[in-house]
């Protein structure tokens, strides 16, 4: 099959653009950063996958002074700073599952969070009109470049297209292992997100974006080589 | 005059947004720009990322609170599923149709209009629709019809204006889509839209009129803004 062919019977493919590229960059440089057990992303990780206490307390007792301290420089009160440690460290138990290890560092994650839920928490408190939250205000994705747009999640699902043939099969091969694995579950095992992070034990938001990686590093191949 | 020639917020205001220390309505225009331009996401990348290592590497003093309890309150609530991850929810007003035009709305603006417009029409071809966002600011899509002019007028505190579709001029320049225009108290202006011009303002003090009969309005207006501020707190 050639280039144009491909392109007529898969039109979503796309040569790969700078931003993806970036992100490619970004991600085979941490994935082959050796893993601290210790590290903040680590813990957090296990925060949401085995509901870990003792990961949690160890976040607690790094974060909730930072957090206060925020809270002191945006509220200038110390009962709301207060409050704010327990409504950010809540946050960061609950949605601790859809920490995304590839997209940003556990910091810039936890710090979104305190800034997003101080205002939030301020905003009722001057009992201004909810029309607007702090997460329709700032960008979802920690102001990176790689943020599923819709656009982007509708190519990620056509992309199921790609496994079917062979010769797109063969690029797979090319591809950081990590990225094979997750594109071999979904695409030629069919399993669901779910199932395959499981059976790989990694976080579903980490699944998703080495997918959504994958499916663009195919496409930045079949653009180029073809 | 102090105007930002180059049509993007400057570093000191990003910055500020990325802290989360600005009142709602300008970062509700912020987040609008930043969805219209790519320069300025980035930039706003480089920012956050440079504010999340000073918070968590910068120095912090200890705090004398006893937050044992908390953690162990926290950790008997429910973690969210990862398939529980909330869906953005979808505004019911994703466009505004103007004359001929239609244009889609940055995700921010969409929600925000979302209880529906109510367009009042001004003197010179201007229509303008408040959006009830806080109580420190004033927010208002504008719309231009062609060959609209507004009266010359002067603020007392800042005005942001986006240009969301169309183009507008004034004596400092012309001003297309995703342009991000300040002005403050000592710019007097008189702008002009030939084509027509959607854009959203944030003012955060009224308008002042400088010229002939519109200055009439110059106590009036006071007395409207005041007024919108106190009905909405």
């Amino acid at each position: 099959m050639n280039s144009a062919a491909l392109r007529k019977e898969y039109p979503t493919l796309r040569p790969m653009s700078d931003r993806d590229q970036s992100a490619v960059n970004s991600v085979n440089a941490r994935l082959t950063a050796p893993v601290d057990p210790d590290s903040d992303e680590s813990l957090l990780v296990e925060t949401g996958n085995s509901q870990s206490t003792e990961a949690f307390n160890r976040l607690f007792q790094r974060y909730s002074s930072r957090i206060y301290a925020m809270g002191m420089k945006l509220t200038r009160n110390e009962q709301l700073s207060k409050d704010l440690v327990q409504e950010a460290m809540l946050n960061v138990w609950r949605k601790a599952r859809l920490y995304d290890l590839d997209r940003g560092t556990a910091q810039s994650w936890i710090f979104t969070i305190t800034r997003n839920r101080c205002f939030d928490m301020l905003r009722k408190l001057k009992r201004q009109p909810n029309c607007v939250t702090a997460d329709d205000i700032w960008p979802q994705d920690n102001g990176s470049e790689s943020a599923i747009l819709p656009e982007e999640a509708l190519h990620e699902e056509q992309g199921s297209l790609v496994a079917e043939t062979s010769i797109i099969a063969s690029y797979c091969k090319q591809l950081p292992e990590p990225q094979q694995a997750v594109i071999e579950q979904i695409y030629i095992l069919d399993r669901t997100h779910d199932e395959a992070a499981e059976i790989l034990k990694i976080p579903l938001g980490t699944l998703k974006s080495r997918l959504r990686l994958g499916v663009s590093k195919l496409r930045q191949l079949i653009g180029v080589d073809l | 005059m102090n105007i930002d020639l180059d049509c993007h917020p400057t570093t000191e205001i990003l910055n500020k947004y990325v802290q989360g220390s600005l009142p709602t309505g300008w970062n509700v225009v912020l987040s609008a720009h930043l969805e219209l331009c790519q320069k300025c996401r980035h930039e706003y990348g480089d920012l956050e990322s440079a504010e999340v290592l000073s918070w968590s590497k910068g120095p912090v003093e200890e705090v004398a609170n006893d937050f044992s309890d908390l953690v162990s309150n926290i950790i008997q609530q429910p973690q969210h599923a990862a398939a529980d991850t909330p869906l953005p929810q979808e505004s019911s007003i994703t466009e505004i149709h103007m004359l001929d035009h239609s244009f889609t709305l940055p995700r921010v603006l969409a929600k925000a209009a979302n209880d529906g417009l109510e367009w009042k029409k001004l003197a010179g071809g201007i229509n303008q629709a408040k959006v009830n966002i806080d109580t420190e600011t004033q927010c208002e899509f504008i719309y231009m019809s062609p060959g609209s002019q507004t009266p010359m007028h002067r603020h007392q505190g800042n005005e942001i204006t986006l240009v969301l579709d169309g183009s507008f001029s004034d004596a400092s320049g012309t001003y297309e889509a995703a342009d991000f225009v300040i002005r403050n108290s000592e710019d007097e202006h008189q702008p002009v839209s030939e084509e027509g011009c959607l854009c959203f303002a944030v003012l955060d003090s009224p308008l002042t009129f400088t010229q002939g009969l519109a200055r009439l309005f110059n106590p009036i207006n006071r007395f409207k803004f005041r007024k919108t501020i106190a009905h909405q707190s």
